[in-house]
C-alpha cells in the first residue's frame, strides 16, 4: 500500500487527464468533414486501479487508456456548405455537449474530493509532527 | 517502567493511517470501472495490529455498497465521511499521545519546576 500522498497525486494526474481529454472533445463538438472524411468521435479516457512495482494494489488509479465513441456522427442538412455530400448533409462530430458538461462536472467532483483528502492529510501530518516535538 | 499506552497508540495511528490509505485510494478510484471499495473494521485491524505489529490487516469491501452500472461501488459522499471521521479519530489520538508525552518528561525531568 503506497502512502497517502502518492495516492492522491494518481488520483489529481488521472482526473486531469479526463479533463484534458473533455476539453479537447468539446473543442471539436463542431469539427465537420468533407463527404468521406473521418469525422472526429468523442474521446473517453479509462481509469484502471493502480498496481505498484510488483503486481500488487498500490492504492493508487491510473489511466488505462482511452477509448472512442462509437456515437453516430451528428448530420445536419446545409446543402450550401463546402462539406456537404450529395444529399446536401455536413457531417460532424459525434460529441455531445451536455455528455461532456456533466461528465466534466463528474471529474471536477472527483478532483475536488482528492483535494479535500490531501489537505487533511496534510493536516494530520502536521498536528503529528508537533506531538512529537518536546518542548523545552 | 511500562509505556504501554505508546505501544498502544503506536497501533492506533497505524491502524488510523492505514484506513486513511486505503479511503484515499477509494477516492482516487471513484471513476474506475470495476473497482469495489476497500476498508477495515478499526477494532478488529486495532487487535491484529497488536497481536502482530508486522502483518498488516487485510482489506475488506463494503457489503451494502450499491453496484453502478460500471462495477464500481465507491460513494465519494460516504468515502469523504469516512475520511473526516478517520481523521477526526486520528487527530485525537495524536493530541492524547502527545499530552501523555509531554505528561512523561515532565515526570523524567530531574527538577520538573526548573527550580
Amino acid at each position: 500500500m503506497a502512502d497517502i500522498y502518492s495516492i492522491i497525486g494518481s488520483a489529481l494526474n488521472a482526473q486531469n487527464a479526463r479533463m484534458d481529454v473533455i476539453a479537447g472533445n468539446l473543442a471539436n463538438v463542431d469539427s465537420v468533414t468533407q463527404p468521406g472524411g473521418t469525422p472526429y468521435r468523442a474521446h473517453e479516457v479509462v481509469f484502471e486501479a493502480g498496481q505498484d512495482a510488483d503486481g500488487g494494489d498500490s492504492g493508487g488509479v491510473s489511466v488505462a487508456g482511452t477509448v472512442l465513441s462509437n456515437a453516430p456522427p451528428r448530420k445536419t442538412y446545409d446543402p450550401s456548405s463546402p462539406f456537404a455530400d450529395g444529399q446536401g448533409f455536413v457531417t460532424g462530430s459525434n460529441v455531445s455537449q451536455p455528455d461532456q458538461m456533466v461528465d466534466l462536472i463528474d471529474s471536477a467532483n472527483s478532483y475536488s474530493a482528492s483535494v479535500a483528502v490531501l489537505a487533511q492529510a496534510s493536516r494530520i501530518d502536521q498536528q503529528l509532527i508537533s506531538s512529537i516535538q518536546v518542548s523545552s | 517502567m511500562q509505556a504501554g499506552f505508546l505501544d498502544l497508540y503506536n497501533g492506533v495511528l497505524n491502524v488510523r493511517a492505514e484506513r486513511a490509505s486505503l479511503i484515499a485510494g477509494n477516492i482516487a478510484n471513484a471513476d474506475t470501472p470495476g473497482f469495489k471499495a476497500q476498508d477495515i473494521g478499526f477494532s478488529d485491524a486495532l487487535s491484529a495490529e497488536l497481536a502482530n505489529p508486522a502483518a498488516a490487516a487485510a482489506p475488506q469491501f463494503r457489503a451494502d455498497a450499491t453496484v453502478a452500472l460500471n462495477g464500481n461501488d465507491v460513494s465519494l459522499d460516504s468515502e469523504r465521511i469516512e475520511a473526516a471521521e478517520n481523521a477526526n479519530q486520528l487527530s485525537a489520538a495524536a493530541t492524547f499521545l502527545h499530552q501523555s508525552t509531554a505528561d512523561l518528561i515532565t515526570a523524567l525531568r530531574p527538577n520538573p519546576s526548573g527550580n
